[in-house]
């Protein structure tokens, strides 16, 4: 069926071309000159920006050794800004050349030649792109692999419970020696004032550096997001539902953390501090919460079904990721 | 015509292949995407079948020979309501009836039975009753 | 009342009915009670253009409220909360879709060479649903708990009634079922004319580009929309009747979301496609050659539609309950056609011979700005990078690439296109010119900062952040540009009343010169029923073919030939 539509479409180019209609001059020279320029000038673009140390990590936010995973996504990130910007910047010249070269000039009569359809390069514009998709598919379900596989047995799990408008987090540590923690934290509403110190101010999640942690993402009342952008991932906090982030920080320092979905009015005030630190460090400031976990108690029930808002298994999307 | 029913059908079975693909990678797990890739798949077959079926009724168009002429829809071309009142009664009434279930149910009661009037009015608006031919 | 019958004598005869002067309120009721697709489709732009106005000044206030942090021009957050929520709701529902069907009423059955839709009455019915129900929705502003602040995709269980309280989420759930009932009726009421009502000799494979994307939109509609009915009238059902249809505790989370972006995907497309026709009518008539790759330019167009349908999970990745791969690699395949359409548009200018009136100015505009929109989408198809930058400035600056860029972009296009044909007259190409540039400036200048923003972490949907951010400067920089980009609307204005004061009358059927398809085969402005003669259509171009029969190809000339002596 293919080849006849190919060779049907031939036909029509055929019955189109007709008459020529006293050709056009082709391009002209300016056109060539000021496409040379142009080149150039995105070339130098290119160079000078990706000297600052900012544009070579595609202005992610934290750094390379902030998480495991971080270094990874950085490079995908960049790499796929490389792929599209080439393309990208391919099509902007092209549309600036043709716009250049044919455009109709002072004292220009007739038209140019009917064309209408060519087969050949129609078919390499639709088979070129689809190598690149899939090709940029196969990198990013690899990723994606990465990342997301469960890390079973993390020192450290942080089950974080979204609330309007601010943060509960639950700390089960298992130190080294097999002693254990339970700790938690309830987290407070940000007050925003327009001026410096706010910050400061905030609840802090302190996490411990080189120690694989496992956070299990909780909401007691609407949809939240669990963001903290140097980490550069962000899962929701779906109510009725646990979503699960693994990962190991490497390097100690201070981190925003925020909640990425709207959830009400004060959705702009819902924020907290990420404290990476050392681990004894870690255990200093979590032994001056008070002991236990918050649990699920707190949980709104608007709905007042009899249940109550209990857990539920939803399954996750890829089934193969929770046989793994 | 063909090409119509043609173009629905092929919308179906792609619909189809993306429904079985999908249900099998999502190994059944997903009940809002797998119905509804079904339910996809079928409303296109619903109207193929229809294009299909007008199609055999009546023979090709003009509208789809390439070698139409116009003057073969010249006579009575179709009956077109040159203006009217009802749309804008009803659109009105239909209002009234979203306003009540928002609002409050009496809102509501006023609106159905405005809606019945303007309802009534489009329905007959031509009608030249049953024995006037 | 009487029917209108079209005999011979209607469609063929040259004599132009006499025009006798009207009074105002006769034109009122002429307005109110019109059955004519041209003046519904009037109808549409106006109250959609409208909106489109009132959605900008809503974005001006969000700009000016994040200038700096603190609070300075909003009382409350929940005030900023109304406002985006309502510039969403208008701008999509409101603006975007009923313009594409304001453009298809007036333009599509003059392109198919028919007197009227389908059902003219049905058509005027969608209209006011449309009317209404926006209107309706727009009111909970005016109640004492004010307009829905829930986001323009409200989501389970934020907009449920315990944590939205108040009757402006209520009018905005029933007014948006309203008026996407007007939507259905009226996508029904466009597949069926360009189904059955094309003049004899115009196939399905000679209808202009417009036309075919009306049609494959029309199919969109009927697959879209019901969903976000059904999913309206269930959250409407738990907000008024106590329903639980979206708890949380039955997986309603998740459930509203699928059956949103059902519908919310789509939508995109269903706003983006007819915008794509209006773009490929004018870039051939401004180089002066056929649109390149006619069949190609369909396939890929029914492509998107039909993949568009597959791709509504990747608005959800970062909920952790859909299957990432397969809506990443069938969104990243969208691509592809999308790819086709570039290929297409610059194809078409490839050794054409270009001039740039202000509706190719526009049309270029469109291609720029869409064509980063489409890159950034690709990055946003694939889950490891979509989940640092969802939700944040990023994707916001994505989909105003590509929303404004396809539907503001393209409508100017359409309006300076053929508001010869919508009035009798052409607008002022200075004018133009100068707003092209002022809105081209400002959307870059107010957005392209945005991807920074969104990427070194300022989530969307904050009324106020923090000064240790080092967001003010980036924020500055954009609502600055945003005035600016406001400021544009002002010469058009201008230039619409310029235009009706001054503009010279359009006295032939195609002031562009080079005009293909047939609504450039009549009057400026077109009788009541279109047409008072049809030329016969023997290609996808019957109006250039009869303005300029020396285009024609020799083959087809000859087949003429030897049928006429025939």
């Amino acid at each position: 069926m293919f080849c006849k539509l190919i060779s049907k479409t031939l036909a029509l180019e055929k019955e189109e071309e007709g008459p020529s209609v006293r050709l056009l001059d082709r391009a002209g020279r300016r056109g060539k000159r000021l496409l040379k320029g142009g080149v150039v000038a995105a070339m130098a673009l290119v160079v000078l920006t990706a000297c600052s140390e900012h544009a070579k990590r595609g202005w992610y936010p934290g750094s390379n050794e902030t998480t495991n995973h971080n270094e990874l996504l950085t490079h995908f990130w960049v790499g796929a800004w490389v792929a599209a910007l080439i393309i990208g910047v391919t099509t902007w010249v092209l549309m600036l050349w043709v716009i250049v070269a044919y455009r109709r000039r002072k004292g220009d009569k007739g038209y140019p030649r009917q064309v209408a359809y060519h087969m050949p390069l129609e078919t390499m514009f639709t088979v070129i792109p689809i190598i690149l998709v899939l090709t940029l598919w196969g990198f990013t379900d690899r990723v994606e692999r990465d990342i997301g596989t469960p890390v079973e047995d993390s020192p450290l799990t942080v089950t974080v419970y979204g609330k309007q408008w601010a943060w509960d987090f639950d700390y089960e540590y298992t130190a080294e020696d097999g002693t254990t923690e339970e700790r938690h934290l309830y987290g407070t509403q940000a007050q925003l004032t327009g001026e410096e110190g706010t910050e400061e101010t905030l609840p802090t999640l302190y996490l411990p550096v080189d120690v694989p942690v496992e956070f299990q993402l909780k909401s007691r009342d609407v949809i939240h997001s669990f963001w903290v952008p140097a980490f550069l991932q962000k899962l929701d906090m779906v109510p009725g539902q646990t979503n699960r982030m693994y990962l190991t920080p490497e390097e100690t320092g201070h981190f925003q953390g925020k909640c990425a979905e709207l959830c009400g009015e004060y959705h702009s005030e819902m924020l907290f501090n990420v404290e990476i630190v050392e681990e004894d460090e870690f255990l200093d400031e979590i032994r001056q919460l008070p002991e236990g976990l918050s649990g699920a108690e707190l949980n709104r029930n608007p709905n007042e079904n009899p249940d109550g808002q209990q857990d539920q298994e939803v399954p996750l999307g890829d089934p193969q990721r929770i046989e793994e | 015509m063909k090409i119509n029913a043609k173009m629905f059908s092929l919308l179906g079975i792609f619909f189809l292949i993306i429904a079985v693909v999908y249900t099998i990678w999502t190994r059944g797990t997903e009940w809002v995407g797998i119905p509804a890739f079904f339910a996809l798949a079928a409303m296109q077959f619903l109207i193929a079948y229809y294009l299909r079926l007008v199609d055999k009724e009546y023979k090709t168009g003009a509208s789809d020979r390439e070698d139409g002429e116009i003057a073969e829809y010249s006579g009575t071309y179709g009956r077109f309501a040159p203006w009217s009142w009802w749309p804008l009664g009803l659109g009105f009434s239909a209002a009234i009836v979203a306003l009540g279930v928002a609002v409050d149910w009496w809102i509501f009661i006023i609106g159905i039975f405005v809606g019945i009037f303007f309802v009534t009015g489009w329905v007959f608006e031509f009608s030249k009753g049953q024995h006037k031919h | 009342m009487t029917t209108y019958e079209y005999t011979q004598d209607e469609t063929q005869s040259r004599v132009r009915p006499q025009v006798v002067p009207v009074s105002k309120g006769r034109i009122v009721v002429n307005w109110l009670t019109s059955t004519d697709h041209k003046t519904i489709g009037y109808m549409y732009l106006i109250s959609s253009f409208t909106f489109f106005g009132l959605a900008g000044v809503m974005a001006l206030l969000i700009r000016a409220e994040l200038f700096s942090p603190g609070m300075q021009v909003l009382q409350t957050k929940e005030q900023f909360n109304q406002l985006f929520t309502m510039h969403g709701t208008l701008m999509l529902l409101m603006f975007a879709t009923p313009l594409f069907i304001g453009f298809a009423n007036v333009i599509m059955p003059l392109q198919i060479g028919a007197p009227d839709v389908a059902f003219p009455r049905l058509n005027a019915l969608a209209f006011w649903f449309f009317l209404f129900g926006s209107l309706m929705a727009l009111i909970g502003f005016l109640t004492p708990q004010g307009a829905a602040a829930f986001g323009w995709f409200g989501y389970a269980p934020l907009s449920n009634e315990t944590y939205s309280p108040g009757i402006g989420g209520d009018l905005w759930v029933f007014g948006l079922g309203l008026q996407g009932f007007g939507t259905i009726l009226g996508g029904v009421n466009l597949i069926t004319t360009v189904i059955s009502m094309r003049a004899p000799g115009m196939t399905m494979w000679r209808m202009p580009i417009f036309t075919w994307n009306t049609l494959i939109t029309g199919i969109l509609i009927l697959m879209a929309f019901p969903p976000l009915a059904s999913a309206l009238f269930g959250l409407g059902l738990d907000r008024r009747f106590g329903g639980h249809i979206f708890d949380p505790e039955n997986g309603g989370a998740i459930l509203w979301q699928h059956l949103f972006w059902f519908f919310g995907h789509p939508e995109v497309y269903i706003i983006a496609l007819p915008f794509f026709g209006i773009v490929s009518e004018i870039i051939p008539v401004f180089s002066r050659k056929p649109i390149f790759g006619y069949k190609s330019l369909v396939f890929a167009t029914a492509t998107i539609a039909a993949l568009s349908m597959t791709v509504w999970a990747h608005h959800m990745y970062a909920t952790g309950s859909v299957l990432l791969p397969f809506f990443s690699l069938m969104t990243m395949l969208i691509a592809v056609p999308t790819g086709v359409k570039f290929v297409n548009w610059i194809g078409t200018m490839w050794r054409g011979s270009i001039t740039f009136e202000t509706p190719m100015l526009w049309s270029l505009g469109f291609m720029v700005t869409f064509l980063f929109g489409g890159l950034t989408g690709i990055i946003l198809a694939a889950p490891p990078l979509d989940f640092h930058v969802t939700d944040t400035y990023f994707v916001v600056a994505h989909f105003h690439y590509v929303v404004f860029g396809t539907v503001v972009f393209a409508m100017f296009a359409g309006f300076y296109f053929w508001w010869p044909k919508f009035t009798g007259k052409m607008l002022n190409e200075t004018w133009g010119k100068i707003q092209f540039w002022m809105l081209f400036l400002g959307f870059h200048g107010t957005f392209l900062v945005q991807h920074w923003l969104g990427v070194m972490g300022m989530p969307r949907r904050y009324a106020d952040y923090m000064v240790e951010d080092g967001f003010t400067a980036m924020n500055q920089f954009s609502t600055v540009s945003s005035m600016l980009l406001g400021a544009a609307i002002i010469p058009f204005l201008w230039n619409i009343y310029y235009t009706a004061r001054y503009g010279k009358k359009v006295t032939v059927d195609d002031p562009w010169g080079f005009g293909g398809s047939l609504e450039w085969a009549t009057s400026c402005p077109p009788p009541r029923h279109n047409f008072h003669a049809l030329p016969r259509i023997r290609s996808e171009r019957p109006a250039l073919d009869l303005h300029h029969p020396e285009l024609i190809p020799l083959e087809r000339r000859q087949k003429l030939n030897t049928k006429v002596g025939a």
